[in-house]
């Protein structure tokens, strides 16, 4: 055991107390996002950040494109299409509301990020003449060049431009602070939420956070399925802190969630099994649509949706005859036939017509202004590829127009996984929402990731904004209540009780959560049945009961860990009693029961706690009704303010 | 020539993922400062950073991104180096 002295001072025996209009727990994009929206309403804003705001989050590090812009000025979808698709695509198992928002305002945000400082059009003319550019706007885009909804973005200077507005405007920046709980009016469980407790994670002080409205825009669940304890950092596509501390913690204030019983076999990291996200030779997001070969050089034909080969690589980026669009993206794996675009062919196909694996992503043959998109300037934007993979491949000289880059797997998997190896992707579970983007605890809004059925960047930022400001209008009229002291006094007991653990006799949190990934694999696999499920139930509560209590943490960073991995258990048990809910196979959740066969298209089932019992109530699929009506019904000033702006930007 | 050498315990590492070139590095610890796991602490004045949870590196790469001196090199484990070549060097069927 290392004797080193812990280098920062131990804060345990203090707490810090602050307030304001609105609080915001995470400071991501959504979380930066909301912030910003609620203090430009004149409220006080609180942002709390688990690491440092700058390059904090999912999208700090970067992100290459923007999805669903369907009101830029060179969109040919409307909102309304876009959404739709989304929703039919999944036979209606998708967040409409949510969805909705960031088809209506994510170019709104993207003019305002650009304002802020953000780099989103291609202003030193690098792609002119390119055919995915606008040249009177010097967008580009991605993906459907002829629909133009889809954008291609210099993510890497979004963040720093964010936090640099957030201080402009004067929210309050509290950073290295993990957000532990929810407090909610005189510590009931199920009532209004009025603030938060959180952790130091490097002096171990406790804070108090008290506002009018709270926002919710932590991270979605991982390292449920996945974990290696000696390369914790490459469990998940997210960053290793971005664990779903949100869900559990809504969890046990009693907010309500749903798709929870959704997982999907494990498509990034997983573990340390696949390499690098982008790093590898695929055509799929980043890489879209690059030219794949075998291991003979032999080109992998692309075909349209009716399955005609495409013999030019413009060919690739254009909708089938007769299709209005195409979707792709990052929820997008197997689009419908009516969504689906240019692919190549399957590795069945391929198999059978004597093409070798392993196949490589080839660039050397691609117009150059498309080669330069992917290599240089996507690969290089996009979350962790500007140091990893573009200036380290390069060092090493990687040159695209003579080299090529191995996939793993047969199409754009970086690797192969196994059915138990699943994740939280493509569109789960999380918080239930309203038109309001609020919960069923008054008071609490909730954005990005935390939302169900959330997917990329845009979706956080246009998520985000409009949580912030409904939070704003709601502190407008809301009074700022005082924390429940006996709520508080527990979660401080909670908190600080690994700290005196036996270090001897208490499990650390790699064993913990080793345990419950383990558990999970084993009980909720890719195949369900009641049996199963009700075995991990017990496994894992008795993991609350004999081991959580035991758990030791040596100084705060090491707590910070723990208490991540205690919510992990928290939220694992959430998906078990969701998929004892759910009593039919549904193809589209990726739930399969072996003890019921596929029924109708059944409703969302929303679960909440209720005091530790467990109550469900089914919602429609179509619960958010007429999508433009009701989200201008809930948003005049918005759209008032907004034609303000374009007519004093026209004058 | 025969040498009796000398042995020690160490933490056996599985990566390592930050190397810092201390010819370079001022100590700043903006890196430090940067990182959303937390993964360094403080090393002494003037110096690097101390990778204290190497293993919880998710490898973003921001740490090199706010380095204004280019003193850090991120190193992906061995077995996460994407393996790349000539296309010339495919052997045509």
């Amino acid at each position: 055991m290392t004797t080193t002295p812990w280098p920062y001072p131990s804060q345990t025996d203090r707490t810090h107390r602050l307030s304001a209009d609105v609080v915001v727990l995470g400071g991501g994009i959504a979380g930066c996002m909301a912030a910003i929206a609620a203090a430009r309403k004149g409220q006080s804003v609180i942002l709390v950040d688990k690491g440092a705001v700058k390059r904090s989050g999912a999208g700090g590090s970067g992100c290459d494109h923007w999805e669903s812009a369907a009101t830029n000025p060179c969109s040919r979808v409307t909102p309304e299409e876009l959404t739709q698709a989304m929703l039919d695509d999944n036979d209606g198992y998708n967040n409409a509301i949510s969805h909705y928002i960031e088809c209506r305002e994510g170019w709104d945000r993207l003019l305002d990020i650009e304002e802020m400082g953000g780099k989103i059009r291609d202003d030193q003319d690098e792609f002119s003449g390119a055919a995915f550019r606008d040249e009177e706007s010097k967008l580009l885009f991605a993906y459907d060049y002829r629909n133009r909804f889809t954008l291609r973005i210099w993510g890497t200077t979004f963040k720093p431009a964010m936090l640099n507005e957030c201080r402009r405007l004067g929210v309050t920046i509290v950073e290295r602070v993990m957000v532990t709980s929810l407090l909610t009016e005189g510590g009931q469980c199920g009532a209004r939420c009025i603030g938060a407790t959180g952790l130091h994670t490097r002096t171990g002080a406790f804070y108090v956070f008290t506002g009018k409205a709270i926002v919710m825009a932590l991270s979605r669940p991982a390292r449920i399925w996945l974990f290696s304890s000696a390369h914790p950092g490459l469990c998940e596509f997210r960053p290793l802190s971005c664990i779903g501390d949100g869900h559990a913690m809504g969890w046990r204030a009693g907010a309500e969630f749903t798709m929870m019983e959704k997982s999907v076999r494990a498509q990034f990291s997983s573990a340390g099994r696949s390499f690098p996200p982008y790093s590898t030779g695929n055509n799929h997001n980043t890489w879209y649509a690059a030219t794949l070969i075998d291991a003979t050089g032999r080109e992998i034909p692309y075909a349209d949706r009716d399955g005609n080969l495409l013999s030019r690589v413009e060919e690739r980026y254009l909708p089938a005859k007769g299709q209005h669009y195409f979707l792709k993206g990052g929820s997008i794996e197997q689009a419908k036939y009516e969504f689906e675009g240019p692919e190549t062919l399957p590795y069945e196909q391929l198999n059978a017509q004597g093409y070798r694996l392993p196949f490589y992503a080839d660039l050397s043959t691609l117009p150059e202004l498309e080669r330069k998109a992917i290599w240089g300037f996507m690969v290089g934007q996009e979350g962790k590829t500007q140091v990893p993979v573009y200036q380290h491949f390069t060092r090493a000289g990687f040159d695209p127009t003579r080299h090529v880059l191995q996939c793993y797997g047969v199409g754009w998997t970086s690797a192969e996984f196994l059915p138990q190896e699943r994740q939280l992707f493509g569109l789960p579970g999380g918080f239930m929402n309203d038109w309001n983007l609020m919960t069923n605890l008054p008071g609490l809004f909730v954005c990005g990731d935390a939302l169900f059925a959330s997917n990329c960047y845009g979706h956080a930022a246009a998520t985000g904004s409009y949580a912030g400001r409904k939070a704003a209008a709601y502190a407008q009229s809301a009074s700022l209540l005082s924390a429940d002291e006996a709520q508080v006094c527990q979660e401080r007991a909670r908190v600080y009780a690994p700290l005196t653990a036996d270090p001897q006799n208490g499990v650390s949190w790699k064993e913990l959560n080793e345990a419950i990934a383990k558990a999970m694999q084993n009980y909720c696999g890719e195949i369900k049945r009641d049996e199963l499920l009700q075995s991990g139930v017990e496994l894992l509560s008795r993991y609350e009961r004999e081991v959580v209590p035991e758990a030791y943490a040596a100084n705060p960073h090491e707590l910070t860990r723990l208490l991540e991995v205690f919510d992990i258990l928290t939220v694992a048990q959430l998906i078990l009693q969701s998929c004892l809910k759910r009593r039919e196979t549904c193809p589209k959740l990726e739930f399969y029961r072996t003890d019921a066969p596929c029924g109708a298209p059944a409703p969302f089932i929303v679960i909440r706690n209720d005091n530790g019992v467990v109550r469900t109530r089914t919602v429609p699929l179509d619960y958010a009704g007429d999508l433009r009506d009701n989200y201008e019904k809930h948003n005049a000033d918005y759209l008032s303010e907004l034609e303000e702006k374009r007519r004093g930007t026209k004058a | 020539m025969e040498q009796k050498l000398e042995f020690a315990f160490r933490q056996t590492m599985p990566a390592q993922p930050l190397h810092f070139d201390e010819s370079k590095c001022v100590g700043c610890h903006a890196c430090m400062e940067a990182c959303m796991i937390d993964v360094m602490t403080p090393g002494e004045e003037g110096h690097p950073p101390v990778v204290s949870f190497p293993d919880e590196c998710w490898y973003c790469g921001c740490c090199v991104m706010e380095c204004q001196t280019g003193a850090i090199t991120l190193r992906h484990p061995l077995m996460n180096q994407t393996r790349w070549v000539e296309k010339a060097s495919l052997k045509k069927e």
